[in-house]
């Protein structure tokens, strides 16, 4: 996805129309972080080596190339095949409760083995996942990048929503579509030296917007482990298995892998 | 005639026909889904999964009225989105319109109707039936008309469901003292003085989409957003147009103009008239234009004669210099020039000048009927319906205040706010005993708070219809509820394409009920049937002009072929071929006889308003991209985006108060009025330093709104020295200085 910070007008409507698509929200979750999939935040006015300035950060999950969330799931393992919707290729992979679809690049969440320990959420620096207490069970939610509304032919919803059209959604590995394009003049991802996980959403805009959007935006660091929520979460762990050993976790696991498997088969 | 506007060529001119109506049963077949709806655990299912897609809806979380669609699922509400089929705001809305599901569902609701056991201001609540609520209000309103004459009810309304109780009161009842927010408060001075200098109200009608250059006077688009409004100004960008905005402050739109003028508050027109008198003497004006459809261009031309950069730059505190680039540049892109004529101008007192200073420059760039100009297109043709009969229209016209008063010649349809406040406190020239609030919080919308209560607490009556427990119902002897615009029947909009260079079409749309009206857990009422009700009771059965706001919407459907069931067929919006809307030019009074002759400056003037006291600095307000003043603060979804308004100062008088971003300030102003709540400082370059910035609309009082109660300051609270425009009688609003106190309490100046 690509931002247009020229276009942008800081409106706030993708963020509520996503709040209203998923059913997110609002306030923070019980370890203080924004329930949100995403938001829009106002910066400066301030003053940039190209004059004043006053933009937004639109942010929403990055669905990074090395993302940091997927490898710190401590939830068990389990085979999952996916489908590439365009040659039909297929590939099975060893995946915990959060992934990296190896076709369409989204990183998603199984909601049913997710454990809502919180550990991927901890562990991204855009703060993009919270963990949703309103359920039964606390499950980790963040941007799916609307896969589901996709394979019904439908836009994101806050792509959708976008009065502005400041939001692109496409496949940067087409050449010729809108978002390559906007890659090729110059549209960039939120990196610093130490967070370097390759982030999907990109960034286009004048140079004081750009300047004042990246000063302030760029996540400087990779947060630290939380060690008690990684003890909590081996808990949890354990308490699981033996959910599963009762015969009760496991079906529910079943179902959902073999849920999977359909719903890749529709996507794009 | 300005003279004598009527509120019927304010409707003819205005692009939105109100209209109205209940729930039929067809509406069952629209909403209700067959088999209840299998979640799976954990996930939410996404707002297309077995939802149906319910046609038909136009928003009202502000003024601009996109047209919508519902997902509904199992009878419930589940996501509001842009209609596809619109040609006007499309599949987008805005943040507002994404949250008017959180409106419907608010439990905050009002829901039953409630007689007032305690005090005005400190209410104590008494869940009573309709017809008790309904009784007590006609016999009170009764009482009081017989008493005092029907001039002693006062009404305050404000929204599409306003519109016909509003007919009733003035037409019916007979009253004049009808104070409209969106007049007296916001544009009326606008279309007043576009009326005198161009014999049409202007609406925001400036082809922005298809300008080469763009000049806003304090419009903030992005933190003001109306759909399809913004679209034309981001299209006319992405085109290349320059952008001009004047502004105190580095707003939304100052961050993508080309030149933005950080103007002293107050002192727009003298920058209007520099810039027209440097095009006149440089000769750099729509020649050609000007000869043909210009009034009085020689006595303006003198008339502006002073005005040069060089007068203007110290008046205006900008350098002389960018006043002749801003004149150059808009000279060189003429006629293709948006001059925006403003939405809310009731700013200064010295309003009405500015506004026909802008519709002057507009003629004078010749910028009219052309690309890119100041142009209105032809919508379609609708019916009329619903309008109440005028019974006792002649005694609203004898009493009319400012008619009495031989003042605000020039004032927009009803009568002017401070007029009435003040009748209403001093009992001259006669008692106003009752007052009637319909969808209007005359507390956040009036200045002077305390004169507001004053004047609510000698009421012999005082009744409030709304759907939120706004700060007004605290005051409201009978408070009743009424349905949201997602429930009812309501008005019908007719209008074109957005882009008025796009392919000429035209639409009609009306307001259908996108959900039940559920009677579970309340008993709301639409409108029509509210004020009918009160009607029979009051002895007027036999004026009512429809029985149902369903009626109405047919009705007026009718004129133009079409009616509900048609128009869902058509997925909520009739489209047909459009006319094309450029080649009309318009007269251009440069100088106004009328004016000169009612004893106002006949050639736009400028009048110096006064300067902030020693250690204050000007409250200027404005909007939020998250709200609609005060109506949508309670909105959980809304106030979790911006919780606060925070108030914007300057980074260097920060510096000097010792302040930093984030800290928690209150306010007080000029008269020694505090601020009853605080709110955070931000701290920017992008705002001068006699003014401080907030948006308007926060800091709501009445417990009742549990999310909004004391979150943010109220802006209007500290805005109790109103400026009364000359020519309108509207409210200047900019007009109060304030302080600012910190978190130990300390008064702290706010340097030069």
């Amino acid at each position: 996805m690509i931002i247009d910070l020229d276009k942008c007008v800081g409106c706030h409507a993708c963020s509520i129309a996503c709040r209203a698509e998923w059913e997110v929200p609002t306030g923070k979750d019980s370890s203080d972080r924004e329930r949100r999939r995403n938001w829009v935040k106002r910066l400066g006015p301030s003053k940039t080596p190209h004059g004043l300035a006053s933009t937004y950060y639109p942010g929403l999950c990055n669905h990074c190339d090395k993302p940091a969330c997927v490898e710190v799931c401590p939830a068990d393992k389990v085979d999952v095949t996916f489908t590439d919707p365009k040659s039909g290729a297929k590939k099975t992979m060893q995946v915990a409760a959060t992934w990296k679809d190896p076709f369409n690049g989204t990183v998603q969440i199984d909601k049913e083995r997710c454990l809502g320990c919180g550990a991927c959420a901890d562990a991204c620096p855009y703060n993009a996942r919270y963990v949703n207490e309103e359920g039964e069970a606390p499950k980790a939610d963040k941007c799916t990048f609307c896969v589901e509304r996709v394979a019904q032919g439908l836009e994101p919803a806050c792509v959708q929503t976008c009065l502005a059209r400041a939001r692109i959604f496409g496949d940067l590995s087409d050449p010729n579509s809108e978002v390559a394009k906007y890659v090729k003049k110059g549209a960039v991802r939120l990196e610093s030296s130490k967070v370097k996980i390759g982030p999907n959403v990109r960034y286009y805009g004048n140079k004081r917007d750009m300047h004042l959007l990246t000063t302030t935006s760029t996540p400087k660091s990779m947060p630290q482990a939380n060690l008690r929520r990684t003890l909590m979460a081996q808990i949890l762990k354990s308490t699981a298995r033996q959910a599963k050993s009762l015969g009760l976790l496991g079906l529910a696991g079943a179902l959902a892998v073999k849920g999977l498997r359909d719903d890749e088969g529709k996507t794009e | 005639m300005a003279l004598d506007l009527t509120r019927r060529k304010f409707l003819q001119t205005a692009s939105v026909a109100a209209a109205t109506a209940t729930v039929s049963g067809y509406f069952a077949n629209r909403a209700a889904a067959a088999t209840p709806f299998v979640r799976k655990p954990f996930t939410a299912p996404g707002s297309f999964a077995d939802a149906k897609t319910v046609v038909g809806g136009v928003c009202e979380m502000c003024f601009w009225r996109c047209h919508l669609v519902g997902k509904v699922r199992d009878g419930k509400l589940v996501k509001l989105e842009g209609n596809p089929k619109s040609i006007d705001n499309g599949a987008a809305i805005c943040a507002r319109g994404n949250a008017g599901v959180k409106l419907l569902y608010d439990p905050d609701r009002l829901k039953y109707p409630m007689k007032n056991m305690g005090k005005r201001g400190a209410p104590e609540w008494k869940r009573i039936s309709w017809d008790e609520a309904l009784n007590e209000c006609a016999t009170r309103l009764k009482a009081v008309s017989e008493k005092y004459g029907p001039q002693a009810i006062a009404m305050f309304p404000h929204g599409a469901s306003a519109t016909y109780p509003m007919g009733f009161f003035e037409k019916v009842v007979g009253t004049p003292n009808i104070s409209e927010a969106s007049f007296f408060q916001c544009r009326g001075i606008r279309d007043t003085a576009y009326v005198a200098t161009l014999d049409t109200p202007p609406d925001e009608n400036v082809d922005m989409a298809n300008a080469k250059a763009i000049l806003l006077l304090g419009g903030h688009f992005g933190e003001n957003v109306h759909v399809s409004h913004v679209k034309r100004y981001l299209k006319g960008l992405e085109n290349g147009a320059k952008l001009i905005v004047v502004d105190p402050r580095f707003s939304a739109s100052a961050a993508k103009a080309h030149i933005w003028v950080k103007i002293k508050p107050g002192t727009d027109a003298a920058f209007l008239l520099a810039i027209m008198n440097h095009m006149v003497k440089t000769g750099k004006y729509n020649k050609a234009y000007v000869t043909a459809n210009g009034v009085g261009f020689d006595k303006f031309t003198a008339g502006i004669a002073h005005a040069t950069p060089e007068w203007a730059a110290k008046i205006c505190d900008v350098p002389a210099k960018q006043i002749k680039e801003v004149a150059a540049l808009l000279a060189a892109n003429a006629p293709n020039v948006s001059i925006h004529p403003g939405r809310h101008v009731s700013w200064y007192g010295n309003d009405f000048q500015r506004e026909r200073a802008l519709a002057c420059l507009t003629g004078l760039l010749g910028a009219i009927g052309v690309k890119g100009g100041f142009v209105k297109p032809k919508g379609p043709k609708v019916g009329k319906a619903g309008g109440w009969p005028a019974v006792n229209e002649e005694n609203a016209e004898h009493h009319a205040l400012h008619k009495m008063a031989k003042k605000y010649p020039f004032s927009p349809p009803g009568t002017p706010t401070d007029l009435i406040r003040e009748a209403a406190i001093t009992g001259k020239p006669y008692p106003i005993k009752a007052f009637v609030a319909w969808g209007q919080n005359p507390i956040q919308t009036i200045p002077d708070q305390a004169m507001t209560i004053k004047m609510l607490q000698q009421m012999d009556f005082v009744m409030v219809c709304d759907i939120m427990p706004t700060d007004i119902t605290m005051f409201a002897d009978i408070l009743l509820p009424e349905t949201s615009y997602l429930e009812r029947y309501d008005l019908v909009k007719p209008g074109t394409q957005w882009d008025l260079s796009g392919k000429q079409q035209q639409y009609v749309s009306a307001r259908l009920p996108l959900v039940a009206m559920t009677t579970a857990d309340h008993e709301r009422k639409d409108p029509v049937w509210i004020t009918n009700e009160l009607a029979k009771r009051m002895g007027f059965e036999k004026h009512i002009p429809v029985k149902s706001q369903e009626e109405k919407t047919e009705k007026i459907l009718a004129g133009a072929n079409l009616s509900i069931e048609q128009l869902i067929k058509e997925d909520g919006i009739h489209i047909q071929d459009g006319v094309e809307p450029y080649g009309k030019a318009l007269k251009v009074n440069f100088f106004s006889q009328e004016l000169a002759d009612a004893g106002f400056p006949g050639v736009p003037t400028y009048t110096p308003v006064p300067e902030p006291p020693k250690g204050f600095a000007r409250l200027v307000y404005g909007r939020a991209p998250v709200h609609t003043f005060n109506r949508s603060q309670n909105n959980v979804w809304l106030h979790n985006e911006m919780p606060e308004n925070p108030v914007w100062l300057n980074d260097e008088s920060a510096k000097k108060m010792g302040l930093k971003d984030g800290d928690r300030v209150g306010l007080v102003n000029q008269d020694g009025i505090k601020s009853r709540t605080t709110t955070v400082v931000k701290v920017t370059p992008g705002i001068r330093k006699d003014a401080v910035y907030m948006a308007h609309g926060y800091g709501t009082m009445n417990p009742a709104m549990t999310v909004a109660v004391g979150k943010g300051i109220d802006d209007q609270g500290l805005i109790t020295k109103a400026a009364v425009d000359p020519e309108t009688g509207a409210h200047g609003m900019r007009s109060c200085f304030v302080k600012f106190i910190n978190k130990d309490g300390k008064v702290l100046n706010i340097p030069a």
